[in-house]
């Protein structure tokens, strides 16, 4: 071949894959992470799958096993077919939980989505932070020896949202020490990472993400009265699209509130809708739910009663739990990744309310010291970018689209030589501190 | 899922997109055979006008045999050659020249996401060609060799090599495969036997002759002077009569169907691989309940020192 071709980028996360070739902007698929097998193979609860299934009598030589092995769809295929198919998820909580799943998984998406043979490409695939090296393993035993790829990396999602940050223009040196805030679907994780190593001791989660905004912002619409408006099975789904299209981050509630009553007209957008079925024009009011949504965030209270800590106090823990040496990098450095970190102005407001809480606790320890010591004082900086919502995948095709990326790889002759072993060791490049 | 579709799914994607609402675009992907593909807006400005790249390893190869022409019809005056640099032919496309009729808007986008297949398609038009003008010839009787077309070399992969001639009743197409791997290899023979024995089905008769060789190439290629000697090279030969390649609609899909069969070995070599593989974690677990039912439950009775007393764990 005379160009060499370039690296497959596969991000398997619970709810999404994500996939494409290094060196886009954005992943080629997206679809949910979901397999529709036929009911006699499908999984019962988390045991997996019984036996494969063998043709019972073997006559000829060509007839001698069926290819049930093949009869399955992935993605968004699968749901199309999830009435004569049952829905399986290969993933659960980040961690890929049913291999045999998961191998007919890859292979689906890399011969008959992506088109690609394995064996002419280096692949990069992720794993959540904290992920056992056995997981690692049982990753390289399969695109290796499957597959036959070229080259394995497997990075840390965390650290690919880092790498993704370097695209912003507020972002001088391509550093690998941040904290990252990653906030999805299910749950929210805060993750510091120094110089390319996750700190697992301190990371912490939030059980607030995306769904639970669109729950709250349904919730405020019933409370308005707006939902009868709405037929029942689309409320889920203009709640989504109210999230998604009009709700934005403000910096003061109780201010935005005043402005919302003195000036209705200019605030209160409409929202027009149409019946998924009969097709029939409807319009709902969205009004404080815009501003309201993403408050969930940093004043939990109005949603949850059992997590009551907002995000910028998460933040803050997580950085002052972590080894002493990095905690200004952690602080400089605060990059945000997900879909539900999105809303306009989300980065500015964390950042004020977090620097709100370091300069507080600096004022305070100054005083104690009887204003002898002077801090210099820390610098607190949120990072939001153009690639947020996609940021792990985008930054993984950064990161393999660099030359440095092919001497990083697990090469497939090692893999010969040592076996999957290799993985358990692990390379950091691309930064240039 | 047993066959490989000749179309792009990405290329059909992307253009599905991009009519709903026009975003500038910059992409680069593959298709199977070392293709690559560049899809991107040249003019930020004007967002509805794109540009499809394609550049293919054996382009040179298949422009002798009449590709360029043969892409001409399928996409008229949009196509051009060197449009940009590094890739073999471009498509100039206007989103707003698209037909807005649902069906003949599918058709395009289809036509479109073919372009790797089209491409390919050279050779084998013209040796269905040379065929019929083969036709009418007589056999010779005194011995002499049948009177033959040129014998179509495509090197569409690095080691890999499609040779395509007409005889006068049959096109031969031979596909020349490397396997990378021991156990591939092994896959790749019992995978081909099935399609030997598969045939002998009465339900299959009239599929194309398949043969198969290892090491040894067919004699139809044998003379040739470049070919690799390994256990490692694979021939497979198809024999197509005038049945699968008569009527248009049936040379097309016969076309689709053959080039991609390379690709379709190699998946579902993995295929096997990945069925194997889940036979064998099964097995792996089945085995381990046996061996933690054959543990020792831990002794019941205290042990003592010699003065009688225990030891406490914690």
């Amino acid at each position: 071949m005379a160009a060499r071709q370039a690296p497959i980028v596969i991000d398997n996360g619970t709810g999404w894959t994500k996939m494409g070739f290094a060196g886009n902007s954005e992943p080629s698929f997206v679809f949910p992470t979901v397999m529709g097998l036929p009911h006699s193979q499908s999984a019962t609860g988390s045991s997996g799958p019984g036996r494969p299934s063998v043709a019972a009598k073997p006559s000829h030589l060509a007839s001698k096993r069926g290819i049930d092995d093949l009869d399955f769809y992935i993605g968004d295929e699968a749901i199309k077919n999830s009435k004569s198919y049952g829905l399986n998820y290969p993933i659960r909580h980040g961690q890929i939980d049913n291999w045999d799943l998961m191998e007919r998984f890859w292979e689906k998406s890399i011969f008959q989505y992506l088109r690609a043979e394995p064996e002419d490409h280096h692949v990069l695939l992720t794993e959540p932070p904290l992920n056992a090296p056995e997981n690692r393993e049982s990753m390289a035993e399969i695109m290796f020896e499957s597959f036959n790829v070229q080259g394995l990396y497997i990075a840390v999602q965390a650290v690919l949202a880092l790498a993704a940050s370097w695209t912003s223009s507020k972002v001088t040196d391509r550093t690998l020490t941040g904290t990252v805030v990653d906030s999805g679907d299910g749950v929210t994780h805060v993750i510091p990472v120094a110089e390319g190593y996750v700190i697992g001791s301190s990371i912490k989660h939030i059980p607030i993400a995306g769904r639970d905004i669109t729950n709250f912002v349904q919730q405020l619409l019933r409370e308005r009265g707006e939902t009868v408006n709405i037929p029942p099975e689309d409320q889920m789904r203009v709640s989504e699209r109210i999230k998604e299209d009009y709700s934005y981050v403000c910096q003061d509630i109780v201010k935005e509130f005043r402005k919302y009553d003195q000036d209705p007209y200019n605030w209160f957008e409409r929202y027009q809708g149409e019946h998924s079925v009969t097709g029939r024009q409807y319009g709902v009011d969205v009004g404080y739910e815009r501003f309201l949504a993403p408050e969930i965030f940093f004043n939990p209270e109005i949603y949850s009663s059992d997590f009551l800590t907002p995000l910028p106090n998460v933040v803050d823990e997580v950085i002052s739990s972590s080894p002493i040496d990095v905690r200004r990098g952690l602080y400089k450095n605060i990059v945000l990744s997900g879909g539900s970190t999105m809303f306009d102005h989300f980065g500015a407001r964390l950042k004020r309310d977090l620097r709100q809480l370091v300069d507080t606790r600096l004022t305070n320890s100054e005083l104690q010291s009887g204003n002898l010591q002077k801090s210099s004082g820390v610098e607190v900086n949120v990072i939001s970018h153009k690639r947020q919502r996609h940021a792990v995948w985008f930054g993984g095709s950064l990161l393999a689209g660099l030359p440095d990326f092919y001497t990083s790889c697990y090469s497939k002759a090692d893999y010969d030589e040592i076996g999957p072993s290799i993985c358990r060791r692990y390379s950091i490049f691309g930064s240039s501190t | 899922m047993i066959l490989l579709e000749p179309e792009n799914v990405i290329i059909k994607k992307i253009f599905n997109e991009k009519l709903i609402k026009p975003t500038s675009v910059d992409q680069t992907f593959v298709d199977f055979d070392g293709v690559r593909y560049h899809v991107f807006t040249p003019n930020n400005k004007v967002k509805t006008e794109l540009i499809l790249s394609i550049s293919l390893a054996c382009w040179s190869e298949l422009e002798s045999f009449g590709a360029y022409d043969v892409l001409l019809q399928h996409y008229g005056s949009s196509l051009a050659k060197g449009l940009e640099a590094g890739y073999d032919v471009s498509i100039q496309i206007d989103l707003n020249q698209i037909p807005s009729d649902p069906e003949q808007r599918d058709g395009f986008i289809n036509n479109l996401s073919l372009l790797k297949r089209n491409a390919m398609s050279a050779p084998f038009l013209q040796a269905f060609q040379t065929q019929k003008q083969l036709e009418g010839m007589q056999v010779p009787t005194d011995g002499s060799p049948a009177p033959q077309g040129p014998l179509l070399e495509i090197h569409y992969r690095n080691q890999e090599a499609i040779y395509i001639q007409a005889g006068i009743d049959r096109v031969t197409v031979i596909f020349s495969t490397v396997f990378q791997e021991e156990t591939d290899k092994i896959f790749g023979r019992v995978f081909l036997q099935e399609f030997v024995d598969a045939r002998k089905l009465p339900s299959i008769q009239t599929a194309p002759q398949v043969l198969y060789s290892t090491r040894e190439p067919p004699l139809e290629i044998r003379h040739l002077p470049n070919l690799i000697k390994s256990d490692d090279v694979g021939y497979v030969t198809f024999v197509l009569f005038p049945r699968h390649f008569s009527n248009q609609h049936v040379a097309a899909s016969t076309i689709s169907r053959i080039q991609l069969f390379r690709n379709y070995l190699h998946y579902h070599i993995k295929c096997s691989k990945a069925y194997m593989h889940s036979r064998m974690r099964t097995r792996v677990a089945d085995f381990l309940k046996i061996l933690n039912r054959a543990k020792l439950d831990k002794s019941e009775s205290e042990r003592k020192t010699i003065t009688g007393r225990t030891f406490r764990s914690r």
